[in-house]
């Protein structure tokens, strides 16, 4: 007699590669294996229509054809890690870049990492954000050796192409924006976050979006002002304080570089 | 020892309550309909934002209950805990009046399989499920309730009957029933059981919620016909008169319209409510009769 994990390691595989032979022994008399179908179907069509939910511009721009055909690839590939389907496709940006047939839409994979920064945003936890005066507690001195730890919501991404435009474009159904679309112009440097309850994305310069990835990665003031060139770092982070990007800080020894508080939140 | 998740939560009444899916949140938040509570999936609020938003302006009015459909209580690996961790997350956020899960699995070496796969029934099975719904209960601290499963295949190797083995796991956990009428009827056309059979085995005492949907019926390649439980249409009569036959064994219970697939509009939700609050009725007043003899 199979143990229960041997069943659900031969059911896994049968339904994932479509195949009935690892488990049909283990099925009652009259129990035809098509009847794995069923399972089978009612999976990849909850998870393409979770991937649809997450890349409705990339569905567009292939087909609903395609998009199907390219998120069963995907799923056999990637199966979700968690019962929590709001967080299922990270992936998929990188999939659709080494998928073959895309390969003609080149702007594809930039779509779909928006998309999934969007995503993201959307579902990302209500968290409160840091005020100015929680910071006020750090001496002048040590200010330079804070480090923050942005909203979940936030995402900075860098595309080769115009995704944001193309984005945009797509949603909105409009074939004469997305053909104005200068496909060789690029990179853009973009911000993805949720504030005040929309999903909003904007477009940075290169020098503050490098200033502020730096923060968002958690780098202490003195290092993301390294990347900070030519900016007024105090008047930035201000504006981003303001805007609630951050939800924690970290203070470090500067001299040893070692954390000595935890996040504070 | 902490309180109880949803200790201070409005119970759910003995009364007829909606599915409350995205489609529907402006349009209940615009008519506040008159419907006794509602009941979410838990996975659909693990995070931030809209959502969440919405669901915490209904539930000022509306008593929620929590139905958890990603848990897998019948893993052999074991439970995950960060999934458990999000689940006693969102049950602190929305004080729910019941909590519920699956006899079921759809997790294997950490990959979801996003459907409600069906267990062997077997003494191993009952062992790894129990063994869980005690995790989960005392993780949450509180009592859950657990749903019969809808299946389109049976095991070989399976010992138990369906039936025994839902008493038998409120009987050694401690836990409810969710008594799905919908999945018993499908299951029991399915398999050739016998519905009645079904519904006669499982303790009254345990049963603390019942669920009521439609479902498609199937052609197979080898000519049987197969129903399959996808939440896409109205109950069908032959339901309604098994949700009846259950009434009256059960008394009076929560009774929830589940419509997944198809949504139609809010009002049809409620009017299929309504029918349930109708029967509902005819078991008080049937419970009353019998206290006065």
């Amino acid at each position: 007699m199979p143990t229960l994990l041997e069943v659900q390691r031969a059911m896994c595989t049968s339904i994932v590669e479509h195949d009935p032979a690892t488990i049909v022994d283990d099925l009652a008399d009259g129990i035809g294996p098509d009847r794995l179908d069923i399972y089978r179907n009612t999976i990849f069509f909850g998870l393409t229509r979770a991937l649809r939910l997450a890349f409705p511009a990339v569905e567009r721009l292939v087909g609903a054809e395609f998009f199907e055909g390219a998120a069963d690839i995907f799923i056999r590939e990637h199966l979700p890690r968690a019962a929590y389907l709001d967080q299922y496709g990270g992936e998929f940006p990188e999939f659709l870049r080494r998928f073959p047939p895309a390969a003609g839409v080149p702007y594809l994979g930039d779509v779909a990492e928006l998309e999934w920064a969007v995503n993201r945003a959307l579902h990302a936890p209500d968290v409160k954000p840091l005020e100015l005066k929680e910071l006020a507690e750090v001496g002048p001195d040590n200010q330079g050796d804070v480090g923050f730890q942005p909203h979940p919501s936030v995402s900075l991404i860098r595309t080769e192409h115009l995704a944001d435009d193309i984005w945009r474009a797509v949603l909105a159904g409009d074939d004469q924006a997305l053909a104005a679309v200068d496909l060789g112009a690029g990179p853009v440097f973009l911000l993805v976050e949720r504030a005040k309850g929309d999903v909003e994305v904007s477009r940075m310069q290169g020098t503050e979006w490098r200033f502020l990835n730096a923060l968002c990665r958690g780098d202490s003031m003195l290092s993301a002002m390294d990347s900070a060139h030519g900016l007024d770092a105090a008047s930035l982070l201000a504006q981003h304080l303001s805007a609630n990007r951050f939800v924690g800080f970290r203070r470090q020894d500067g001299e040893r570089g070692l954390s000595i508080s935890e996040f504070k939140q | 020892m902490s309180p109880a998740i949803g200790s201070c939560a409005t119970p759910i009444p003995a009364k007829a309550g909606i599915g409350l899916r995205f489609p529907h949140h402006q349009a209940v938040l615009d008519m506040r309909p008159d419907v006794a509570w509602m009941e979410v999936h838990t996975e659909n609020y693990m995070g931030g934002g809209t959502a969440l938003r919405y669901l915490d302006a209904i539930r000022r009015d509306v008593p929620i209950s929590l139905h958890g459909v990603g848990l897998s209580l019948g893993s052999a690996e074991g439970l995950d805990p960060a999934h458990l961790q999000r689940i006693k997350a969102v049950a602190e956020r929305i004080e729910p009046g019941l909590m519920s899960e699956h006899i079921a699995w759809s997790v294997i070496d950490r990959n979801y399989l996003a459907d409600l796969l069906p267990l062997p029934m077997t003494e191993e099975a009952l062992d790894v499920v129990c063994r869980h719904v005690d995790q989960m209960q005392s993780f949450l601290n509180r009592r859950i309730l657990v749903e019969n499963p809808s299946t389109y295949i049976t095991f070989r190797h399976s010992t138990i009957p369906e039936w025994e083995f839902m008493a038998a796991v409120a009987a050694r956990t401690g836990c409810g029933i969710l008594c799905d009428v919908n999945n018993i009827y499908v299951s029991s056309q399915n398999h050739g059981w016998d519905a009645s059979t079904y519904l006669a085995s499982l303790p009254p005492a345990a049963i603390g919620e019942m669920h009521l949907a439609g479902h498609a019926v199937r052609q197979l390649a080898d000519g049987r016909t197969l129903r399959i439980d996808d939440h896409g249409s109205s109950v069908i009569p032959e339901v309604w008169a098994l949700y009846q036959e259950a009434l009256a064994r059960f008394g009076p219970v929560p009774t929830l319209i589940e419509w997944d697939n198809n949504i139609p509009p809010l009002e049809t939700l409620l009017g299929e409510a309504r029918r349930a609050a109708s029967f509902i009725a005819v078991a008080e007043h049937e419970a009353e009769h019998a206290d006065a003899a």
